[in-house]
């Protein structure tokens, strides 16, 4: 009995860790191959996109809801210096700038009904300033959420969302959007 | 070389009960209940009021990320689930339901219907779900169905859905439902109608 000592517990070891490191990696496995998947069905890095109304047809993440309009920006901020511009143009109704970390936190979400707002995003580890959030991840997603829940609502919704802006900036210069 | 071999079947083992157990633990093993999770419920719609913060457990942070990615935190929006109608059921195509509520805490709300991968059925009928714009104010009532009932003002369509469940969200929640859910938010009531052959 005694010789089967350490290979048992070597076995809890081995059980323990490989569960801490599961949940550890999960979410962020699971939100980089959802980044994957958005960025191949075409939402752009560091530019807003729309994609078409949620529908059956058209769905790309779990759960979204048919009576929201979404706008996507992915971004990557693993070079130091640089820093997101985001606008989010004027909407009547609901609307909502939502921030997510590579680990699925939604580490921000800013409300403004009826009105335009602006924010810089600043990379993980940045000093927080005024207008400013700092990312807890160098990667990650910006979502805007605005209530349509009728074909004519979302029409709309588009066309104020050809205010929004998701721009990379370097140094005080503004870069061109990325190629993919 | 026994030696070795038993310790490497040791790790083989301790490393496959290490996953297993951290994937069934989140709900991420295929066949998973959607609905065992959760710290909140609400007269069997049940929510984690964790999601999308930074105060999220690991099996909550990995359940998130399976079954309701890119969700916000419960300062902004909080998403409750339900699988089962009034008599304990599962959710069926193959039956029909009166889904029924009133004015909700929160300044906008929806109930949408979802399959069990968790996403919308795939059918064309334009019905999935019901919000606070097309219910109006007071009390207000929807047939959930694989067909459009007759006479009915508002339809949620299951065609195609096999067993489902239906989440249903509150933007902009008053504080009071984070506070105390239990007694601040009165949930839809899902009432079983009719059930036909079908899965």
């Amino acid at each position: 009995m005694k010789r089967w000592l350490g290979p048992i517990l070597v076995a809890v070891l081995c059980a323990a860790g490989m569960h801490m490191a599961a949940l550890h990696f999960a979410p962020t496995v699971i939100m980089g191959q959802a980044m994957s998947t958005l960025a191949q069905r075409g939402v752009a890095l560091h530019r807003f996109t729309n994609p078409e109304r949620v529908t059956p047809q058209t769905q790309q993440v779990v759960r979204s809801s048919p009576d929201l309009y979404y706008a996507l920006c992915r971004y990557d901020l693993s070079n130091p210096g640089m820093q997101l511009l985001v606008e989010m143009g004027d909407w009547p109704d609901y609307q909502s700038l939502s921030f997510f970390a590579a680990q699925t936190d939604n580490f921000a979400t800013l409300r403004s009904t009826g009105e335009a707002a602006a924010v810089r995003l600043l990379p993980p580890g940045s000093p927080a300033g005024e207008g400013a959030i700092v990312s807890p991840s160098a990667k990650g997603i910006i979502l805007i959420r605005r209530l349509a829940p009728s074909a004519e609502r979302y029409a709309a919704a588009a066309a104020a969302g050809k205010a929004d802006r998701c721009r990379l900036v370097w140094k005080d210069r503004i870069a061109a959007p990325a190629q993919e | 070389m026994r030696r070795f071999l038993a310790y490497l079947l040791a790790v083989v083992i301790g490393g496959a009960i290490g996953l297993g157990s951290a994937l069934w633990m989140a709900g991420l093993l295929p066949g998973a209940n959607t609905m065992a999770f959760g710290n909140v419920d609400v007269r069997g719609w049940r929510s984690d009021f964790a999601i999308g913060s930074e105060a999220a457990d690991p099996y909550t942070r990995a359940r998130v990320a399976r079954y309701g990615l890119l969700a916000l935190a419960k300062s902004e929006a909080v998403y409750f689930t339900r699988a089962t109608d009034e008599d304990g059921a599962p959710l069926r195509e193959a039956c029909t339901y009166r889904l029924s509520g009133g004015a909700m805490p929160a300044g906008w709300w929806s109930v949408t219907l979802y399959d069990a991968a968790s996403m919308l059925p795939a059918n064309s009928d334009g019905a999935l779900s019901i919000d606070a714009s097309r219910a109006g104010a007071g009390a207000w009532e929807a047939v959930i169905a694989a067909q459009r009932p007759e006479g009915a003002d508002h339809w949620i369509s299951s065609r195609n859905a096999a067993t489902f469940d239906l989440t249903l969200r509150l933007y902009m929640p008053e504080p009071a439902v984070i506070e105390t859910p239990t007694t601040a938010l009165v949930p839809p009531r899902i009432e079983r109608l009719t059930c036909g052959d079908a899965p």
